[in-house]
């Protein structure tokens, strides 16, 4: 009896001390942090200049989303617009949505994508602007620099958005609360008045921005990377959206304070940067081996040729043959482009020869003829190694040459084909594979958009 | 807080110690009632007091110390049906007799955190599985063991790939969005069951489509690791009224598991050698090309190639025709005596994979010790130490065509894949990238875990007295693991340089998972001496902890081929971790009266969580329940039992849901950035645990002399503030918000019937079935209707609807206009389950069968709808005509797809004959031949999953290409094929 005694005070003991320890577990206050993110209260209540600085640095990465994958913004408007097909084995919807419709909101990698990136965006820049106001550490003219910077991106992709939404129009009100009701959608044309006061808002933030801007650019911007620079960038957007809408004179305008420069090399612009750093995206358009993203074989057959009789030195460089056709559902191509060479090339977001063309554009509705014909015969011999061609014989004669040079000048560039043949009028000439094919003139709103507004709108839902 | 914080300690210190008495010693010999035979392992008590032992081998036992004056002893043996015997002062040795429990209805079934009680009182139909069932026929995982033996249970497996992945869902939908997972509590110590993905992902590119997660690697939940062959018991309680006790994370249901422990007795060692085959056991076919221009017209030109009239090729049976030896080596030996007990055992196990380099292969060891200081205190302690591989193969989804079977269907039967002389194996030139028995031969995908588990517990009986003792129970456990995928496709791949242009692409993940959990408890027990009662009271306090930690590194372009990650040039590098500290605090009163006939239990669980918005906020779980037993209330009737039990319990929000987080881990070309996440989420202020109330009721018959049982339950499941996602409009920036809101409701109703037709020295069988069927529907919706898992509406999805079965599955349909409208058009939920076991044993010789039996549901075949865009399918070209459409079938299909989602939507009805053994006892005389010391021997042949009969025409229709999940099971694409196994099996006793 005496040894269990003392064996069972001892563990009495035991068990008092353990049931401190547990007396002190209750009263712990379970505080465990989201250890693998930063929190958007963080940045909104309390930005520093460091956070301003990547937040800032965010846009540029926020901005490339969506726009390189091989489902991203210029494979799919390429797929609608005739200038790439994509035959990933794995998903028939690149043939049986984009190709022969209808699109389909409720496809999120489809007809229901290119809107939720392009507005996370939208969001990242309201979140910088609204940190901007409050941080403390950064002078009036960075704050100013910061301010146009994120207005002019906030353009960019606001007109991405207008781009594949057409007449269905945009929310553009959308810096509310996250969970609000959604921002009204309003008509195209008030679309496009909101990108060019952003611009404009935006220009004028940038000329009163100082000498240099508080966060790096990637290299994409290198020629862009003051805001004296970036705000011809910023004008040369402007440019492209005038183009859009039809303001002629305001494009020639703009394209004063653009980069536009005939000596200097077509390539010079901005661009979408890629690495295979960790942390970083690739160019998904490399797909050397045709996997997945093919060329349309009209790039080849509707081409002109060189005086010494080889084809287009556009078409040269842009496209190659595959040793033996591909055909997926009936449609068929032996083409893959070579334009992202690497799977860090650079992705064009507007470049000189854009802005070249653009000027023969806006010259040739201004009443220009002549110049419009310079810039095109430019484009022509530079860029396609072409003969230079006569005057236009008539305004659809001058169309169908600016819509051609166009084509082959920003091939697999963002969806210019598609664009400019919808915003001509002219969506029916684009080719069709297949009697069963259909070339949309827009995507519809996502699924979800539509699900969260009562009632959903009447056009572009399901 | 602090008072209750004080309690505790109070009720600690509230220890006393009873002073000496008088005391004599009582002897005895426990025999059974029908043969005579001496009975080991019967339990003996002096009731109202500690004093506790169990009998030898010979039946006999010895109890010292005990009260001079009259007691009552009672005798509990599993098998047995317990006695009671009242002992006059003086009589200081009996004989004592036990009549047989065939269907274990005096087993204890754990009910609260502390405390048990008979199955005979249960007020809720708890499911309980002996070890004896689990380890009948070899099972790689607890969950493969369990399938066809849980009355409300749906166990299935998400492919056939070896070392695991199979869910366990009880009673039915509980969740949405939330956890779908029963907690698993084994020897007291919460294991963790996570589903950490592989990665194949940066291969296969499954996210890349519409579907962002990455939970298409077919994942394993850890549950896998444990050794079947160790456990004692598994206790399965199926809904809130019974698992309230456990609180926040209990409404999936808790599995209760026990491994085995020591006894006092000779040392017994048991060795098992088991050897086995495995064989795919369904294949899909393909489509039969009998002339050139058949396989021109489906496959261009370029098919003249490679056709030669006559001459096909099996790809399926090529890839998965191994039919691998297994084998499984598991000792174990126990015993001790009475204050010391020990069981310790060992697991070798090497599984071989129907395809090349895959295979499942575990070893382990466990000592569980029980030690005893004086008749006090007790302490135990369970260890356990796993390793296992898997080897998962390639399989899936994939947008890479990678995959295996999403290459196949694009792959004509005339192409000869194998390998040739020289060893390199010929390109598949079918618009495909990738030849799947190259894939197979040369790629690896290994997951290796090294798991151990610990768990230990003290018990003091700090008072006992004739009326009434004080039991204090400390528990602690630690469960750690760390899990590695290492997954390499070399340069030589046909796909590695052109699905990216980057030869070789070698993965590495590493991930650790420590779980912690610490408990004390106090029970005290009142009978008065009259006994007209017994009051138990129990309460406790809890704390635990989980940690899991993943760091991932993908890296490409490999340098010499190298399998190391260090040897690309794009590496990338990512990491995630998660933690959640949970607090909790229990209290029970069990109340046994009416000569134990009435039992009433009144429970309440308070905890708190990290994973809620409100850290400091208790939520409370109650639970009620009652049953009452009717002694021959008929002639026919031995017992008729009313039970009726309410309770609730929760189901907390996952690990950083209440969060709105800026991603920080992206950059362009160096320049770091922040960015609102691709769906980013936005978090609640108010995020809580869903709360499911459960109301249960039913009735259990006995009759036939205990030889019959009849267990009959209805329950009504309401789940209210489900973790809902509110889908937020794309223009907002951001995904979605998880907020608690909606209302769930599943009805179900559950039969278990067992029967022992015959039970003679000669012969015995036991026959159970069980029956079971739930409906869900969601009550109240207080967002959109929305969808979960799919493809999309024309590729078929689930949704979620106010008004609607929780498991619809929605698609395109064409209305007779011409129009298109999105409809419900089929239901992943079963109309009903049904299982039939027969246990029948003629002298030596016992032939066991499990039948299992799943009736209705619907499962969206996209493997069939892909080898139909491969114009591949086997009965793709069979003529079909429609009105007057002269077609094909796979054309049909094609036409009316996606207008008419249905053509891939079908019924998931199934029988499997999951499990079959005959084995023979070696008679007595004969068992020496085995060697020296061999005490018995048993020879055994048994199958597992032998014969499927189904309607369905995909591989297999236990299928889910996400894995786990609450709702969005049945989707199959290019699954692992199942397979059947064959066992030989030799058990020796020393």
């Amino acid at each position: 009896m005496t040894t269990t005694r003392t064996i069972s005070t001892r563990p009495t003991r035991v068990i008092a001390a353990v049931a401190l320890l547990v007396f002190a577990s209750a009263c712990k206050d379970l505080v465990v942090p989201d250890f693998n993110n930063t929190s958007l209260d963080d940045l909104t209540n309390n930005p520093t200049p460091t956070k301003i600085t990547q937040a800032s640095q965010g846009l540029l990465i926020g901005t490339r989303v969506g726009i390189a994958e091989q489902n991203g913004y210029v494979s799919l408007l390429g797929i609608v617009g005739r200038e790439s097909y994509n035959f990933d084995p794995a998903d028939p919807r690149f043939i049986t949505e984009m190709l022969i419709g209808p699109l389909d909101g409720g496809s999120p990698a489809f007809g229901g994508n290119l809107f939720a990136a392009p507005y996370r965006n939208i969001r990242n820049a309201n979140i910088l602007l609204g940190a901007t106001d409050k941080v403390t550490g950064l002078s009036v003219a960075q704050k100013s620099a910061v301010r146009g910077f994120a207005k002019t991106i906030q353009a960019l992709d606001y007109l991405n958005v207008v781009n594949t939404r057409d007449d269905l129009g945009a929310p553009i009100d959308v810096n509310i609360g996250p969970t609000a009701v959604p921002a009204p959608i309003v008509p195209k044309a008030a679309v496009f008045t909101q990108i060019a006061t952003l611009l404009d808002d935006g220009l004028t933030a940038l000329n009163a921005g100082g000498g240099a801007f508080p966060f790096a650019m990637s290299p994409g911007f290198t020629d862009f990377a003051t805001p004296a620079q970036f705000a011809k960038f910023n004008r040369a957007l402007k440019a492209r959206v005038e183009a859009y809408r039809g303001n002629y004179a305001a494009l020639l305008t703009a394209l004063n304070g653009s980069f536009l420069d005939t000596t200097a090399p077509l390539t010079l612009g901005a661009y979408h940067s890629f690495s295979t750093g960790s942390g970083d995206t690739q160019n998904a358009l490399f797909d050397p081996a045709g996997r997945a993203i093919l060329a349309h074989p009209s790039i080849v057959t509707d081409a002109e040729t060189k005086p010494n009789g080889t084809l287009d030195a556009r078409v040269l460089a842009k496209v190659t043959q595959l040793a033996a056709p591909r055909t997926v559902q009936g449609v068929t191509t032996d083409l893959v482009f070579t334009i992202y060479n690497t799977n860090t090339t650079p992705l064009p977001i507007i470049r000189n020869e854009e802005l070249i063309l653009l000027r023969a554009e806006a010259r040739y509705f201004t009443a220009d003829q002549t110049g419009a014909l310079n810039d095109i015969n430019l484009i022509r011999q530079t860029s396609g190694g072409l003969a230079p061609r006569g005057p236009f014989l008539n305004q659809s004669n001058f169309v169908t040459e600016l819509l051609k040079q166009r084509r082959y000048s920003l091939l697999f560039e963002g969806g210019h084909r598609w664009i400019d043949a919808r915003r001509f009028g002219l969506l029916s000439t684009l080719p069709k594979a297949l009697p069963t094919h259909t070339v949309p003139s827009r995507f519809p709103f996502p699924e979800a958009e539509c699900l969260s507004r009562i009632p959903a709108p009447t056009q572009g839902c399901t | 807080m602090r008072l209750r914080c004080a309690l505790v300690t109070i009720a600690t210190l509230l220890l006393s110690l009873p002073a000496a008495a008088q005391t004599r010693t009582l002897t005895g010999t426990v025999t059974d009632a029908s043969t005579g035979q001496p009975l080991e392992g019967a339990r003996v008590s002096v009731r109202g007091t500690a004093f506790t032992t169990t009998t030898g081998a010979s039946g006999r036992f010895s109890l010292g110390n005990i009260p001079a004056g009259g007691i009552t002893i009672s005798i509990r043996r599993i098998g047995s049906n317990p006695a009671e015997i009242v002992l006059p002062p003086g009589q200081d040795d009996i004989r004592i007799t036990l009549t047989r429990d065939p269907l274990r209805l005096s087993d204890v079934v754990v009910t609260g955190q502390a405390t048990g009680v008979e199955r005979r009182n249960l007020a809720n139909a708890v499911a309980t599985v002996s070890g004896d069932e689990i380890s009948r026929v070899s099972a790689q995982t607890v969950e493969q063991a369990l399938q066809g033996k849980v009355v409300g249970a749906s166990i299935q497996a998400n492919s056939g790939a070896p070392g695991g992945g199979m869910q366990m869902r009880l009673r039915g939908v509980t969740s949405i969005n939330g956890s779908s997972e029963p907690l698993y509590v084994v020897d007291g110590v919460v294991l963790s069951n996570v589903a950490i993905p592989s990665n194949q992902n940066a291969v296969t590119r499954s996210t890349q489509g519409s579907n962002p997660s990455l939970t298409q690697d077919n994942q394993v939940n850890r549950i896998a690791d444990l050794n079947p062959n160790d456990i004692e018991n598994v206790e399965v309680l199926k809904g809130a009224s019974a698992s309230a006790i456990y609180g926040s994370r209990a409404s999936n249901g808790v599995v209760i598991i026990t491994t085995r422990r020591g006894k006092p007795g000779e040392r017994r060692i048991s060795a098992t050698q088991r050897i086995g085959v495995s064989k795919i056991s369904n294949t899909l076919g393909s489509r039969p090309f009998t002339t050139l221009a058949d396989a021109t017209a489906a496959w261009g030109a370029s098919a003249a190639n490679f056709f030669t009239p006559g001459v096909t090729y099996d790809h399926e049976r090529e890839l998965a025709g191994r039919t691998p030896l297994s084998s499984e080596s598991v000792v174990d030996l126990s015993g001790g005596d009475e204050d010391t007990r020990y069981f310790a055992s060992g697991l070798w196990k090497t599984d071989g994979g129907i395809i090349d380099n895959t295979g499942y292969a575990k070893q382990a060891v466990r000592a569980n010790l029980d030690q005893d200081f004086g008749k006090r205190l007790n302490f135990s302690m369970q260890t356990s130490a796993t390793k296992s591989l898997a080897q998962r193969g390639l399989t899936n989804n994939d947008n890479a065509g990678v995959s295996f079977w999403m290459v196949f269907p694009f792959t004509p039967s005339f192409l000869d894949l194998r390998r040739l002389p020289d060893g390199t194996y010929p390109p598949n030139r079918f618009g495909n990238i990738s030849n799947p028995l190259q894939t197979a031969a040369l790629m690896k995908n290994d997951e290796k875990v090294l798991r151990s588990i610990l768990a230990g517990r003290l018990t003091l009986n700090a008072i006992e007295r004739q009326a009434y003792n004080l039991k204090f129970v400390l528990n602690g456990g630690a469960d750690q693991f760390s899990q590695e995928n290492s997954l390499l496709f070399p340069p030589e791949l046909q796909f590695e340089p052109l699905d990216d242009g980057e030869p070789g692409t070698a993965l590495l993940s590493n991930s650790n998972n420590v779980n912690l959990n610490l408990g004390t408890s106090g029970v005290f027990t009142f009978t008065p001496v009259s006994g007209v009662f017994t009051a138990t009271t129990s309460v406790g306090v809890n704390g635990s902890s989980r940690d899991l930690r993943t760091s991932r590194i993908v890296s490409r372009n490999l340098v010499g081929g190298l399998g190391i990650v260090g040897a690309g040039t794009d590496v990338r590098v990512t990491e995630q971790r998660q933690r959640v500290e949970d607090f909790g605090l229990f209290a029970q009163e069990e109340f046994l009266t009416f000569s134990e006939r009435l039992l009433l239990t009144a429970g309440i669980n308070a905890d708190r969580s990290s994973a809620n918005s409100d850290i400091k906020k208790y939520f409370y779980y109650p639970k009620l329940s009652g049953s009452l037993r009717f002694p021959q209330p008929f002639r026919a009737l031995e017992e008729l039992k009313l039970r009726a039990a309410y309770g609730q319990s929760g189901n907390q929000p996952l690990f950083g849901q209440k969060f709105t987080p800026l991603s920080a881990t992206e950059n362009i070309a160096g320049l770091p950035g922040i960015v609102v996440p691709v769906q980013g989420p936005v978090g609640s202020t108010n995020l809580r645990p869903e709360r499911q109330k459960e109301i249960e009721a039913g009735t259990d018959l006995t009759f036939a002399g205990g030889r019959g049982a009849v267990e009959l339950t209805g329950f009504r499941k309401d789940v209210s503030d489900l973790l809902l996602q509110r889908t937020l409009a794309p223009s907002s920036g951001f995904g979605f918000e998880v907020f608690n809101g909606g209302k769930l409701r599943t009805t179900g109703a559950e039969v278990g019937v067992s029967l022992v037709p015959i039970q003679s020295e000669e012969m015995e069988w036991i026959f159970r079935t069980s029956f079971a069927s739930t409906r869900s529907k969601i009550v109240s919706l207080p967002v959109p209707t929305f969808r979960g898992l799919g493809f999309g509406t024309a590729l078929g999805s689930f949704q979620f609807e106010q008004g609607a079965s929780a498991t619809q599955i929605v698609g395109n349909d064409s209305l007779p206009d011409g129009s298109t409208v999105v409809r419900k058009i089929g239901d992943a939920n079963p109309s009903f389950t049904m299982s039939f076991s027969n246990n029948l044993r003629f002298r030596r010789l016992r032939l066991y069968g499990l039948l299992d039996w799943q009736h209705g549901g619907s499962i969206i075949n996209l493997t069939k709808f892909l080898y139909d865009l491969g114009s591949n399918t086997a009965d793709y070209a069979d003529p079909i005509t429609v009105g007057t459409l002269q077609t094909t079938k796979g054309a049909n299909r094609l036409r009316l797809f996606p207008k008419q989602t249905a053509v891939y939507v079908e019924d998931a009805s199934f029988m499997k004959l999951r499990e079959v053994t005959l084995s023979f006892e070696v008679p007595p005389t004969m068992v020496s031949r085995f060697g020296r010391g061999v005490r018995s021997a048993e020879l055994s042949l048994s199958g597992r999953n032998l014969l499927t009969h189904t309607g369905y025409t995909g591989m297999d229709p236990e299928v889910s290409n996400f894995g786990n999940q609450p709702i969005g099971r049945n989707i199959d694409v290019g699954p692992f094929p199942p397979s059947r196994s064959f066992w030989f099996s030799v058990n020796l006793g020393f």
